[in-house]
């Protein structure tokens, strides 16, 4: 088949190619005070645009017939965190770290477009993922396991193995083999789960089918909850019920496990003092204002000092909330861009949401389609954890805003999630 | 669902959260929380996508799991406005003082220069505090006005945050106020700095100076209201504390830094309340002063005027304790009217009086005065109460002697003066202000308090008895050391026994030319008797106010 245009997401791509030269010229300039510059100032958002357009003109080129629209999304919103990195490179200390932060987000990002033109360009049929889910299992749990084992402690969370020249965050890769694994898993057993036993009017839970999964799904949380990640946990409890809701349509289970998570939560705040302390945090950060409470403080501040239109790039002073890179990326925005800022970043989330909500309906194959739901559901709920620690709707937790926080492990995850939505996709208006 | 239900279910949302916005400040409140629950219940309904009858179950649950991260969404985004828009002031001001250290904003520090922040002044002008910019281009706040300069209170912002009107008024005194939101909104937006405005004290130097000078450093405090307006005159407390010291702008030297904490400590070392405000949140039995709130108990409830006649043999038992009268003018006489009663401040009638009302009807009284709350005012105020055990009055000694001013009863003097503000004032308590106005830098008047009633305390006929009352007490009885010549003046005085230390000395009064101006409440702690100490500041205080 002749290679076609991909003229819509070229069309929409123009967008976050001008995000970054504007923003990183405001950058740039705001600190200078002055109107002259030279191209060297905005190479790094030139080889963003370069990186950009070209994946779209090498998907062209290998015929890649899948979503156009997703793809400038999740441009727009990594632009934005490229964007951020070099914006709080200027007011940072140095940090420990084989480069600086700003390089370190643009290497990664360039690994990630990397890993997603990979998997667009080698991966031949999503299909051959489902023979696969054990192993996905399998690989995810020993992840797992290793990282609880030989993990080094960052924040108190064990969450990083450390290779000797980076550390890498492997519960990032386990969210997507879950997936895998769930979806694949569901749809082998699907009927069974969702009819269940029925004994007069009572109808059992099929247990022996729900058993996998159950342990499955309950040795990752233990884990992330021995490793004091609330913020996974929640997550993946939330992609556990989401794909067995969506699997069986019933909301029955999805009742049973809001029950037992409610239980969970209260077992967990007598046993751990920390999630006492998260809690408390949340509710009151003005009880510990110095410590715990000093860091959501600060970000209150930040948004505050927003505003509608923000001060504008370079204005703010995110320097003041702690960590505001990897756990107060939207305060950093909101100081700067405003509350139009920070609203357009959560519609660029709905709108990811969305198409991939899209892709999953178009998709052929029930595996496919659950697999490209359930990859949703972790991009959005992750979103929605982070941001609502963020503005205080729900306790912090340490997890990391997808595509816009700093990070390598979570940037190349996300955009395996990514090149795997584009894959879902593909053939999408065509007839078969 | 059809169209009606979901038009009614966004409206009812929008509802609640206008209701939560306006009356819960907190945007982690439990209540605000619950609100926010139900409110992403009713977007459910209202948003919640059509599907097909025959939609395969697949699409149909893919879609509901995506409506549900929506809300998640729009919920997140429901904070995100509180945040920056609408509960944004609220959050800039916030300050807590951990005594060592203070959290506030700190691009307050960076952003607003202090040179901006308003200045304090009195009623005439003179300046309280202001901000002064060295040689060096550093700016300094300074309290140039030694008798009033710890009404104002202390701006540190590198150090231990503000006090008192500094405080109270940090958004007016560096550039927010009720009144010019609009412009200051729009402000706001642009990123357009606001200069501070000034904070207009009702104090009156000259008055505020004798007050200050009278009390001559001894532990007490003085409180000189306009009766009619309840407009701070003079505020005197002491000990108290140098703001000068204690304010350190941001950039101050590190020997700056150094010399206010070494007098922050020293202030926490000298353990007298320093930083303690004794006008507003000093409390003190009140002794002999408080028989003006029994006094009215019983002649509001009618169970006694001032005509009627009591016993008072020297003593008198009340259960196991025995109440000495040390007060009697004549010790042959045993009979005396309750006027006399109050004139003479006998005790033993005033605890006849107080076991004749019980318990309620006199907590009763004193709380119409405002016992049990806080005086609304512009700086830090203690609630004064009636006993501090729950079940202290319901035992008859203990019953007898809150009757005339002992038992557990701790009072605040701005209280005081405002139970005399009632007697003159036809039994209304004004509201205390020590804020006039806030105006421009040049002098354009920004808000301007309008004098308010607090509460009735007592019904004209009582209050006009009570006056009566004073006023003989100063004509005929133990206050005659108040007269003024040319003058109306009503007192009572107070010697408040605490322990075996020397008693603390109180007056509380009224004074004006045709009709009671000015109400006066003086405390002076251990100094002996209400009628050696405390009165002469009070009957020198008010006569200078007479000649204003």
């Amino acid at each position: 088949m002749a290679a076609r245009v991909r003229l819509l997401e070229l069309q929409l791509l123009v967008l976050p190619a001008l995000l970054g030269i504007v923003g990183l010229l405001t950058i740039y300039l705001s600190g200078t005070g002055s109107t002259r510059w030279s191209w060297s100032d905005i190479w790094v958002s030139l080889v963003f645009m370069g990186m950009v357009l070209g994946t779209s003109v090498w998907l062209s080129l290998i015929g890649f017939s899948g979503d156009q629209v997703l793809f400038p999304l999740v441009a727009m919103l990594s632009g934005l965190g490229l964007l951020l990195s070099q914006r709080l490179q200027l007011v940072l200390q140095h940090d420990a770290g084989w480069a600086t932060l700003a390089q370190r987000q643009l290497v990664y990002l360039v690994m990630s477009f990397g890993l997603l033109w990979g998997t667009l360009t080698f991966l031949r049929r999503l299909d051959w993922l489902r023979r696969y889910k054990y192993t996905a299992a399998v690989v995810g749990l020993a992840l797992t396991v290793v990282t609880m084992l030989f993990g080094v402690e960052i924040q108190g969370a064990r969450l990083w193995l450390d290779l000797g020249v980076v550390t890498v965050q492997p519960g990032e890769l386990v969210k997507v083999l879950l997936v895998v694994f769930l979806a694949a898993y569901l749809d082998d057993y699907r009927n069974l789960i969702a009819t269940g036993y029925r004994l007069g009017p009572v109808t059992i839970p099929p247990l022996p089918y729900l058993l996998p999964m159950l342990v499955m799904w309950g040795l990752s949380v233990l884990a992330v909850v021995l490793q004091r990640d609330l913020g996974n946990a929640l997550l993946l409890f939330g992609i556990f019920l989401a794909m067995l809701y969506m699997a069986t349509g019933r909301i029955a289970y999805v009742a049973a496990g809001l029950l037992t998570f409610a239980a969970a939560v209260w077992v967990a705040l007598h046993l751990f003092s920390h999630v006492m302390v998260r809690i408390q945090v949340w509710l009151n950060p003005w009880s510990q204002p110095l410590h715990a409470g000093f860091q959501p403080i600060q970000a209150d501040y930040a948004f505050a000092h927003g505003h509608l239109f923000g001060t504008g790039l370079g204005f703010g002073f995110p320097q003041f909330v702690p960590l505001v890179a990897s756990d107060y990326a939207l305060a950093a925005l909101g100081e700067e861009l405003g509350l139009l800022g920070t609203t357009a970043v959560l519609g660029l989330y709905v709108l990811l949401v969305a198409r991939g909500t899209l892709i999953a309906l178009r998709a052929r194959g029930s595996f496919v389609r659950l697999l490209a739901a359930g990859l949703t559901v972790v991009l959005g709920l992750q979103t929605l954890i982070i941001l609502g620690g963020n503005v205080r709707l729900l306790p912090l937790t340490g997890i990391t805003l997808p595509f816009i926080s700093a990070g390598g492990s979570s940037l190349l995850t996300n955009f395996l999630i990514v090149a795997l939505l584009l894959k879902a996709s593909e053939r999408v208006g065509e007839l078969r | 669902m059809s169209w009606f239900v979901r038009s009614a279910a966004l409206v009812a949302a929008t509802a609640i959260v206008a209701y939560g916005v306006a009356t819960i400040e907190e945007r982690t409140d439990p209540r605000w929380l619950v609100l926010l629950a139900i409110v992403g219940l009713l977007w459910g309904i209202a948003l919640w996508p059509a599907t097909v009858r025959q939609a395969h179950p697949v699409d149909r649950a893919m879609i509901h799991v995506a409506a549900v991260i929506g809300i998640g969404f729009l919920l997140v985004a429901t904070q995100l406005i509180r945040a920056q828009a609408l509960d944004r002031e609220r959050i800039q001001s916030r300050v807590v003082s951990t005594g060592t250290e203070v959290v506030a904003d700190p691009r307050r520090q960076v952003l607003t220069p202090e040179s901006r922040r308003g200045r304090i002044l009195a009623r005439d002008g003179t300046v309280l505090a202001e901000t002064r910019v060295g040689e060096d281009g550093r700016s300094r706040r300074v309290y140039p006005f030694g008798p009033a300069a710890y009404l104002a209170g202390y701006y540190s912002p590198a150090l231990y945050g503000a006090a008192n009107v500094e405080l109270a008024y940090d958004g007016a005194l560096s550039g927010r106020t009720r009144m010019r939101r609009l412009g200051e909104w729009i402000d706001g937006i642009l990123n357009r700095p606001t200069p501070g405005y000034d904070v207009v004290l009702t104090i009156d130097p000259e008055l505020q100076s004798e007050a200050d000078r009278l009390l001559g450093g001894r532990a007490g405090a003085v409180v000189l209201l306009d009766a009619r307006t309840g407009a701070v005159l003079a505020m005197a407390s002491a000990p108290t504390f140098d703001p000068n010291a204690l304010s350190v702008g941001t950039r101050a030297t590190p020997e700056e830094l150094e010399a206010a904490r070494a007098y922050w400590a020293s202030l926490q070392q000298s353990n007298d309340g320093r930083l303690v405000l004794r006008a507003t949140q000093g409390r003190y039995p009140p002794g002999s002063t408080f028989k003006t709130v029994t006094l009215a108990a019983a002649l509001e409830s009618g169970i006694a005027n001032l005509d009627t006649l009591y016993r008072d043999e020297g003593a008198f038992t009340v259960g196991s304790r025995v109440i000495i009268e040390q007060n009697r003018p004549d010790p042959n006489r045993v009979s005396y009217t309750l006027l006399e009663g109050y004139g003479y401040s006998l005790n033993v009638v005033f605890a006849q009086l107080g076991l004749q009302l019980g318990a309620s009807r006199l907590s009763e009284a004193a709380h119409r005065f405002g016992f049990g709350e806080s005086i609304p005012f512009d700086l830090p105020v203690t609630a004064s109460v009636v006993s501090v055990d729950t079940g202290y009055l319901t035992n008859p000694a203990g019953l007898a002697e809150t009757s005339f001013g002992q038992g557990e009863l701790l009072v605040t003097p701005l209280q005081m003066a405002l139970v005399a503000a009632a007697v003159v004032n036809g039994g209304e308590e004004p509201v205390p202000f020590l804020v006039e106005k806030i105006q421009t830098a040049s002098g354009e008047i920004v808000e301007q308090h309008r004098p308010r009633a607090w509460r009735r305390a007592l019904s004209p006929e009582t209050a006009m008895q009570l006056e009566q009352a004073m006023r003989w007490s100063v004509e005929h009885g133990y206050a005659r050391g108040a007269q003024i010549p040319a003058a109306v003046v009503g007192g009572k005085t107070g010697t408040a026994e605490v322990g075996d230390r020397p008693p603390h000395a109180w007056f509380i009064g009224f004074a004006g030319r045709e009709e009671p101006q000015y109400v006066v409440a003086v405390v002076v702690e251990n100094a002996g008797s209400g009628t050696e100490v405390a009165l002469p500041i009070g009957r020198a205080l008010l006569e200078r106010a007479l000649g204003r």
